[in-house]
């Protein structure tokens, strides 16, 4: 019971503070979609390429996603190191399992208007050519996977903050790598087969990028994923991240309590 | 009731303990003035009480759970304002954070609302709750910060520099409530702060730490009581000081301190003024106040 209050009490004040910080949702619901635009008439060399909209509306939306999701988990756990906010939350009986749970469900809700944003845009931009956004219930796996993944790596940073101080650029690093290596813009089976390999494998949205234009482009089941390492992979990747980000919050908090860093200016 | 035993933290970058084999046992009801001066441990102890910092050998044991071992249970006898820190959301209103930290706490949502109102109530934001804590003055801070960590009726509380900022009203409020929560409530309450006059007026007990060791822990009396023989006498003298003396002479008097070890060596200062003819004015004992007895045991020689 005082698991479940604290999970959602922190799901709560999440959402509050999202609604405290109105207008930086609101700027980002403008720019994300416009960088999406700004990125196609890149590619497409000064002009909004129909067979350009749609992939890069997948990989911008789970670029968006991620970047909002870590950002916002990030940020807001390391002001509540440096204001002192977060010692308070380790001053009662719950596990501080279900405080980070519920961060990550916030933040992961905080992330949608923009990613929904961005799919908008894109949705209207290509139905004015002509096309269509196609849609298919089984985009709801390598969706999910996407959200795992990247809970995942925001353990890890969270993690990291709480013992190493000027960990923002990794942050700031790693959110620029996934937008470049992620498969995000540029499909993984363009890049070097090394490149290719070494995003599958730990960048948290590359499995399921990939999935999501296999079944909503090329019209393929779940069981029938010709890019990247298929289903299993797909299911298994993002686990691992988790349970990879599980175990280093643990350890880095266990390491932030005996130097003392859980709360710094 | 508050057990620290032999309790000793020594951070890896340092070389010397910033807590050393410190022994502390406060019982149920009782309020402990924990002092010392800056970079004496204090906030190294507090947040190890508060398992926010793992010690390197000793326990904690509040209410008789381990801090370290019995985690969950101890935490739920705890309240704590921490010094240097916001302790509370400024992005949210005064009622939204006690409704969060009460519900971290395990509280039903009922009771939360009955008791923020109270709290609320009590520190005169009951009419403010709803606005951003980030917009209030520094003192209105702190007032939802004690209110928050107050909010699930915790049996036992500390407060680091709880009157820091405040003014004169709102410092009173939270020595009546301190005083209230030992009394009525049988709350343990340990408060560490450089206003020692607060000290005084609310402690029962005072306990100081220098250089991470305890150096005292009596009863606020005793510790004033056993000050008396380095009691202090200020005599005042017609004219300049006689040789021998220092004192500072204003409008043709001058105003001589003493320090004296015994009483009996009052008659030998005054015998001594005499032979060098001044006349004297007044003599009077200066009792020694908490402040004093706080700064001679910070001064003395450290023990090896």
């Amino acid at each position: 019971m005082t698991f479940t209050r604290g999970f959602t009490a922190e799901v709560r004040k999440g959402l509050l503070n999202v609604v405290a910080g109105w207008r930086e949702v609101l700027v980002n619901l403008i720019t994300f979609p416009v960088f999406y635009l700004l990125i196609v008439l890149f590619m497409g060399r000064g002009q909004l390429r129909a067979e350009l909209l749609l992939p890069a509306l997948l990989g911008m939306m789970a670029l968006t996603f991620i970047h909002e999701q870590v950002n916002r988990m990030f940020w807001g756990y390391l002001g509540d190191i440096q204001s002192g906010v977060l010692e308070q939350t380790y001053l009662t009986p719950l596990p501080s399992s279900a405080l980070i749970l519920g961060r990550q469900v916030a933040a992961a809700i905080a992330a949608l208007p923009t990613a929904l944003a961005v799919l908008a845009t894109g949705a209207v931009v290509i139905h004015a050519q002509g096309g269509r956004v196609p849609f298919d219930a089984r985009v709801i796996v390598p969706l999910a996977a996407i959200v795992v993944g990247t809970c995942g790596l925001a353990l890890v940073l969270c993690g990291l903050t709480l013992v190493f101080k000027r960990i923002e650029i990794i942050t700031q690093l790693s959110v620029a790598v996934y937008a470049i290596v992620g498969g995000t813009l540029v499909p993984l089976a363009a890049m070097p087969d090394a490149v290719a390999a070494v995003s599958r494998l730990a960048v948290p949205i590359a499995p399921g990028v990939e999935a999501m234009r296999d079944i909503l482009i090329g019209g393929h089941t779940l069981t029938d994923l010709p890019s990247g390492w298929g289903l299993g992979w797909l299911l298994i990747q993002p686990l691992l991240i988790l349970t990879a980000g599980s175990i280093a919050f643990n350890r880095l908090e266990h390491l932030a309590k005996r130097r003392g860093t859980l709360g710094r200016p | 009731m508050i057990e620290i035993n032999a309790l000793t933290k020594v951070y890896a970058t340092a070389g010397l303990p910033a807590v050393d084999n410190l022994s502390l046992h406060v019982p149920a009801g009782s309020v402990i003035g924990f002092l010392g001066p800056n970079g004496a441990g204090k906030t190294t102890t507090i947040k190890m009480m508060a398992g926010l910092l793992t010690p390197t050998s000793g326990q904690v044991r509040l209410g008789g759970f381990d801090v370290t071992r019995q985690r969950p249970a101890a935490m739920t006898r705890i309240g704590a304002v921490l010094e240097g820190s916001r302790n509370v959301y400024w992005s949210l209103s005064a009622w939204q954070n006690l409704m969060y930290f009460g519900r971290l706490k395990g509280m039903r949502r009922a009771r939360i609302k009955d008791r923020a109102r109270d709290l609320l109530t009590e520190l005169g934001l009951w009419e403010r709750r709803d606005d951003k804590v980030g917009g209030f003055s520094r003192g209105m801070q702190q007032k939802v910060a004690i209110a928050a960590a107050l909010i699930a009726d915790p049996p036992i509380v500390l407060l680091d520099e709880p009157t820091l900022g405040l003014d004169v009203e709102a410092t009173r409020t939270i020595k009546r409530w301190i005083a209230e929560l030992a009394g009525e409530l049988g709350t343990t309450v340990l408060i560490t702060t450089h206003q020692l006059g607060v000290v005084e007026e609310v402690c029962d007990r005072v306990a100081v730490i220098r250089q991470g060791r305890l150096v005292a822990d009596l009863p606020t009396r005793e510790l004033l009581a056993g000050s008396r023989e380095r009691d202090r006498y200020e005599i005042r003298v017609e004219g300049a000081a006689p040789p021998g003396f220092d004192g500072v002479t204003r409008d043709g008097v001058t105003t001589i301190t003493l320090r004296v070890d015994a009483p009996g060596e009052v008659y030998d200062l005054v015998e001594r003024l005499r032979a060098h003819g001044v006349v004297l004015q007044s003599l009077t004992q200066v009792r020694p106040d908490l402040e004093d007895v706080f700064l001679a045991l910070i001064q003395e020689p450290a023990h090896a």
